[in-house]
């Protein structure tokens, strides 16, 4: 197995001013890989996946994709590299319909960003490719229902629509079951399971189920540094790494 | 949707047809009417679609103007032989090349800041212009005539308003067009989400400058339709007032529905023709209309249009009839209270009849005032409006009641319609 | 040199009365968010005001009324109209006070007629502050620099060194915080509205007496307040005054210069050439006097848009 990580992270940093929130963070995932990023909160999980998907550019350190740097690109041109991310707090295109939200990413994937002289409706390939990612998220039957009139669990589900849509194969989920019931959380990370099948998977998450019941490896952020690396297993035992959390998200 | 085809088609004949009957003064009126409408729409596209509030549009429209009569100017003296429908054109390149720059700049910014740029591009031309001989004609501005083509002589008001229509049916119906292509429904996911469309792959500050441009050569296009129309244009279309206009009419008529600001345009043009023989205070009711507007029907009059055909089949008049008529009567009680008092205030202090009072010395002498004699000291003149705004505002909680319960009614109605499957299309422009 | 001085003192006079009407703007936007498209409407409001009690008692009541009155006229729009509009979000806070200023202007259309009333200060006020270089300097002129440098040490020490100073400075920055220790922030609000009304209506009064009183005011002034706030940086007080003294010594001195690139290139034996092609070379800086801020917000707006002194967010 010595194919090059897909994403690498390598001695990042960011700091706000003076203030440091990540420092010499190391990372490689590997293709196909299903990764979790835990941690206490205010350690920089978001910080993490902001500084990757482009939001604000890195104090130091470089991320690199598929081996090509991308630190330093503007979100949009590192969503076209492959990566996609979804939000912690749902953003999707409230007055939209469902349909209409999954769309606008299957336009980006064909390229049609500047498409001024055909009617949408004749984009065969790009409706029928939306239809699809709408099964798959099982919001079939909320199509034409504008996004804003969803129910929470309904709009994530949504929200991680739209983070595939772009046909992006790294895809970064921030916190895919924040505010759900145990119920909810399962359905969700089925759904999390299925649909990023033959991708690589990059997670913050708060809920230890959810990081074992999906996750190959996981790491542990914790003061801007990460802790630990491991599976699962070798996480939940790592003594360093009970006593950062004070064993409570690890019962 | 062949309702909505049948209701096009049924004004495009009336636009047609009627207007051969009725006087120039009305012409030229439906002309402004066109002109109005289109610059709405161009302007519409920016904030209600994309979400872009531009309080300098003045700009683009004036912009468009000048670069119509330089055209007309070289068809003049012979160096271009440009049939005189196809002028217009010069207005949406300019429009478009003019708005390409400073869309390119203001989309840098967002919010307040992105409107204070185009506030101080417009204030820049209008301060620029009239000294300007060779581009803007200075303070006298420029002036050409239009020329006779294809054996049309482009003389009477008609033939002109002919031109506006064709040209302003073509713009919307390409603006209504821009709605249905992908790009069309990226500008309203911008509206909603800009983080979002960049995060999915798009480069938002490209798509904003191309929005800015498209709106921008539509607008000149309006600004077109009025140097053809006028023959002339100076410096004063870059002024603030021709920016705050578009304003109002598009948010009177309701930003979030394709059609709103062409109601808008249309009502306040055509009822400025009409009203402002009568009154002198039209942009004082104008600016009225407009503040209760943004308090009381932040969607405009189109916003309410639209409520009502979005949920046709569950209105019930018997509901509504009374809540409406309780409006109504309570509406015109007060408009009725404000009109009086401003219009006797109009006469009451302008120099004519500070004149006449100075003539007899003491007391107030009798004002003349819809057709009838109102002795100001008397206070039965008073008690007109004090009863007009008594009635309006005793009617207006209950009609509110009324009202309130009547609509909550076909929400429900409209909830459990949701709730047993059968489904409603998203509130969108377009839509 | 007489140019120099006159043109110095002309414009940090001008500088001080724009600093008075932008001081409340920039307050109202740097606290609320809302850019009050209605604030030289206050000014214009002043001077009407005034005006009129100076025809019906005296100047000196005028004087002292006009600002109260509109300070009350600005805690009314605050409490019963932005208030409403909050909630639709702060583009239609903006359209409102944009058509407040539209609803201002026709009203005094109404009541005083479509051009300049005559707002004059009293006849002993008209006499010379001092002679210098053969003409006289009118002592109304520093009154009204005095009145607003009043002012400004006024607001000042209110903020600085008063209790009531103390809590708007937190509800600025914290509003959410101030609140939650007890204090009542949209009273404060609305008392920051009505103050900067109020110190616009001074302006206005102070200066209708001495400059052209008519319904267009707000409109010449608002822009160029607009120009100075953002110039200043939207919510900073000092940026505020170094940009009305800026503005203000800039229209003053530019008005009276009659350099143009025409000019400047004939200095090379190219002036001929220059004024044949007109356009752009013959403009002089007098003709243009009116667009620089313009020119200048823009730059300002694009390049740092926080201003000279603003906090950059």
């Amino acid at each position: 197995m010595s194919e090059s990580p897909v994403l690498e992270l390598v001695e990042l940093g960011k700091s706000f001013g003076s203030l440091p929130v990540i420092g010499g963070v190391n990372l490689a995932i590997a293709e196909g890989e299903r990764h979790a990023v835990i941690g206490p909160n205010g350690a920089g999980k978001s910080t993490l996946f902001n500084l990757i998907s482009g939001l604000f550019p890195a104090s130091e350190g470089e991320i690199r994709l598929r081996g090509r740097r991308i630190s330093g690109l503007a979100p949009h041109e590192i969503n076209r590299r492959g990566l996609s991310r979804s939000f912690q707090i749902t953003n999707i295109f409230h007055r939209l319909s469902v349909f209409e939200n999954l769309r606008i990413g299957v336009m980006a994937r064909h390229g049609l960003r500047f498409s001024l002289f055909r009617p949408v409706e004749r984009l065969g390939a790009v409706n029928r490719e939306a239809r699809e990612i709408l099964e798959r998220i099982r919001l079939a039957d909320e199509a034409e229902r504008a996004a804003g009139d969803l129910t929470y669990s309904e709009q994530r589900a949504l929200e991680i629509g739209m983070t595939l849509a772009t046909g992006a194969d790294v895809i970064l989920l921030d916190e895919p079951t924040a505010g759900m019931s145990r119920e909810e959380s399962d359905r969700a990370v089925e759904l999390i399971r299925e649909v990023t099948e033959g991708k690589t998977l990059l997670v913050v998450e708060h809920d230890m189920s959810v990081v074992f019941s999906l996750c190959d490896r996981v790491s542990v952020l914790v003061y801007g540094n990460i802790l630990a690396c491991g599976t699962p297993d070798e996480i939940r035992r790592n003594r360093e790494v009970q006593e950062a959390y004070l064993g409570e998200e690890l019962a | 949707m062949l309702a909505r085809i049948l209701a096009i088609a049924l004004l495009l004949l009336v636009l047609v047809a009627v207007p051969p009957f009725i006087g120039i003064g009305w012409q030229n009126a439906m002309v402004n009417m066109l002109i109005a409408s289109l610059f709405a729409v161009a302007f519409n596209l920016l904030i209600g679609q994309a979400g872009l509030l531009s309080f300098g549009h003045a700009a683009f429209f004036g912009v468009g103007a000048f670069a119509t009569l330089h055209l007309m100017l070289a068809v003049e003296e012979g160096a271009l032989p440009l049939p005189t429908p196809l002028l217009p054109l010069a207005g949406a390149a300019a429009g478009c090349l003019v708005g390409a720059v400073a869309g390119y700049f203001a989309t840098i910014r967002s919010g307040v800041y992105f409107a204070l740029v185009t506030l101080a591009i417009a204030e820049l031309l209008h301060s620029l212009a009239p000294h300007w001989e060779g581009l803007f004609g200075g303070e006298a501005g420029l002036s050409s005539m239009r020329l006779p083509w294809a054996g049309l002589a482009f003389g009477t008001s008609l033939e002109v308003y002919y031109l506006a229509l064709a040209w302003t049916s073509l713009s919307i119906g390409l603006l209504w067009a821009y709605t249905r292509t992908p790009f069309g429904r990226l500008t309203l996911a911008l509206r909603d989400n800009e983080q979002r469309v960049r995060f999915m792959g798009y480069n938002t500050h490209a798509t904003k400058v191309i929005i800015f441009a498209i709106s921008a050569m539509f607008s000149g296009v309006a600004g077109a339709l009025l140097a053809l129309s006028n023959e002339t244009a100076n410096y004063s279309l870059f002024a603030t007032h021709v920016s705050a206009q578009v304003v109002l009419h598009t948010f009177v008529g309701g930003a979030t529905v394709f059609f709103g600001p062409i109601i808008g345009a249309s009502i306040f043009t055509l009822f400025a023709f009409f009203v402002s023989d009568a009154t002198r205070s039209w942009l004082l009711y104008q600016g009225l209309i407009f503040v209760l507007v943004m308090l009381y029907a932040p969607h405009g009059i189109g916003g309410l249009l639209a409520l009502h055909l979005r949920h046709w089949s569950r209105l019930r008049l018997r509901e509504l009839l009374p809540g409406y008529l309780l409006a109504a009567a309570s509406g015109l009680g007060l408009a009725g209270a404000v009109i009086f008092l401003v219009e006797i205030s109009a006469v009451l202090f302008s120099p004519g009849y500070q004149a006449q009072r100075r003539q007899l010395e003491t007391g107030y002498p009798p004002i003349q005032l819809f057709g009838l004699e109102w002795v100001p000291l008397s206070p039965l003149t008073w008690v007109v409006p004090l009863v007009l705004a008594a009635v309006g505002a005793l009617l207006l909680p209950p009609a509110r009641r009324r009202l309130r319960l009547a609509w909550d009614r076909i929400l429900e109605r409209a909830e459990a319609e949701r709730s047993s499957g059968s489904l409603e299309p998203a509130e969108e422009v377009g839509r | 040199m007489e140019f120099l001085v006159i043109s110095t003192l002309n414009g940090v006079i001008y500088g001080l009365l724009l600093f008075m009407v932008s001081s409340g703007l920039t307050l109202i936007f740097g606290m609320m968010g809302v850019l009050n498209f209605a604030h030289a409407s206050f000014y214009m409001l002043g001077a009407y005001i005034a005006y009129t009690i100076t025809g019906l008692v005296d100047f000196w009541v005028g004087l002292l009324l006009a600002p109260i009155l509109v300070g009350l006229l600005g805690v009314l729009v605050e409490r019963y109209l932005l208030r409403r509009v909050h909630a639709f979000g702060h583009a239609h806070e903006l359209l409102l006070t944009f058509g407040l200023a539209f609803i201002f202007e026709e009203l005094v259309k109404l009541f005083y007629g479509d051009f300049p009333v005559n707002y004059a200060m009293p006849d002993y006020l008209r006499f010379p502050a001092f002679t210098i270089f053969g003409t006289d300097y009118p002592f109304y002129r520093l009154f009204i620099g005095l009145v607003a440098i009043a002012m400004f040490v006024a607001l000042y020490l209110l903020l600085s060194r008063t209790r009531v100073g103390l809590v708007v400075r937190a509800a600025e920055r914290r509003p959410v915080m101030a609140e939650a220790l007890g204090h009542n922030v949209p009273l404060v609000f609305m008392g920051v509205f009505g103050t900067g009304a109020a110190f616009a209506g001074l302006g206005g009064a102070v200066a209708g007496a001495f400059f052209p009183t008519n319904p267009n005011m707000a409109l010449e002034l608002g822009v160029i307040v607009f120009v100075v706030v953002v110039v200043g940086g939207l919510g900073s007080l000092s940026g505020s005054l170094l940009a009305s003294l800026l503005i203000g010594l800039f229209s003053s001195f530019a008005v009276g210069l009659d350099w143009s690139l025409a000019g400047a290139v004939a200095m090379v034996g190219l002036g001929d050439w220059a004024r044949e092609l007109g356009g752009l070379f013959t403009l002089t800086v007098s003709s243009i006097s009116g667009t620089v801020p313009f020119l200048l917000m823009l730059i300002v707006l694009l390049v740092r848009p926080a201003g000279l002194m603003g906090e950059r967010s």
